[in-house]
């Protein structure tokens, strides 16, 4: 791995926990869990198509684990990860059918994923299946959360389309 | 696939999903039966209309202790020490589509004979 390429990965790795941490700083708009922006996910995802599926994997998996460090709650790691786990094999498994013109289809698609994986890891850890009752609100959430941050990563991909890392 | 395609597959499949959530969200329950369940197991059954005073449960997880407040015709998690209070800002549990979850400690308070039936592990109200 190039310097440049290692260097890039941290930075953008520090800034997708920064922008975790602030996201989780800030009280929730309803008291269902699992709706939320989801900002994080553009460094993701700018990771995955400028740099490369490991680069991508490092970003997602050391701000999962930091950020649940950093805020001190460890309950939330064991649904990010799940959440997470889940999103980027999906992301990675899509990612050839998605030019960087419908990254935000791509976004869409893994926050819907992660937001499955979570509730479903919350059906586990409750041993409640009612719980299924929340899929439809956060089908709609990772919809709009996915395309919004899509869009953001999309948009600074095109920008720097003719860039080399 | 078209970008136009799948702005049309996504808004079809958000339209889908609030009509479902429009349904689930007004579901009225069968009975007023609710259970307290914490870890998946059941720690008290009430009847919401044979509760006579306001009383207190409380239970204790793993991120410290939620308190749920009973009184006739209605149960609410009153307070919690867990991180998030998600399970407190959801205030009275309304009707049978929504149960009332703290996922720190792991605690669920729903109507019991849920339109889904899901009564098995319990069997009668105590
Ligand atoms: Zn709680």
């Amino acid at each position: 791995m190039k310097t440049k390429n290692l260097i890039l990965t941290a930075i953008l790795t520090a800034l997708a926990l920064v922008s975790f941490m602030i996201e989780a700083a800030i009280p929730p708009l309803t008291p269902i869990y699992g709706i939320k922006l989801g900002i994080a996910n553009v460094f993701t995802l700018f990771a995955l198509y400028a740099l490369g599926t490991r680069q991508a994997a490092a970003v997602l998996f050391l701000r999962i684990l930091l950020g649940s460090i950093f805020t001190g709650q460890l309950v939330s790691f064991i649904y990010s990860l799940t959440g997470g786990v889940l999103s980027f094999a999906l992301m990675v498994l899509l990612k050839r059918f998605f030019p960087v013109k419908q990254v935000w289809v791509l976004s869409a698609l893994c926050a819907v994923m992660h937001n499955v994986g979570q509730l479903g890891a919350a059906v586990l850890m409750t041993g409640t299946v009612q719980i299924l009752y929340y899929l439809p609100v956060l089908v709609i959430a990772g919809i709009i959360a996915g395309t919004f941050t899509g869009l953001c990563a999309q948009l600074v991909l095109m920008r720097l389309k003719n860039q080399t890392y | 696939m078209k970008n136009r395609v799948w702005i049309i597959i996504l808004s079809f499949s958000v339209l889908i999903c609030a009509v479902c959530w429009l349904y689930i969200s007004n579901l009225s329950p069968l009975s007023q039966i609710v259970g307290i369940y914490q870890n998946g197991n059941l720690v008290e059954k009430i009847d919401l209309n044979s509760v006579t005073e306001r009383r207190e449960i409380t239970l204790s997880g793993e991120y410290g202790k939620n308190t749920v407040l009973v009184s006739n015709g209605h149960i609410m998690m009153k307070s919690a020490e867990c991180p998030d209070k998600l399970c407190v800002k959801h205030g009275e549990l309304k009707n049978g589509g929504t149960p009332i979850v703290c996922l720190p400690n792991r605690v669920v308070v729903k109507f019991e004979d849920s339109p889904d039936g899901a009564d098995a592990k319990t069997g009668a109200v105590r």
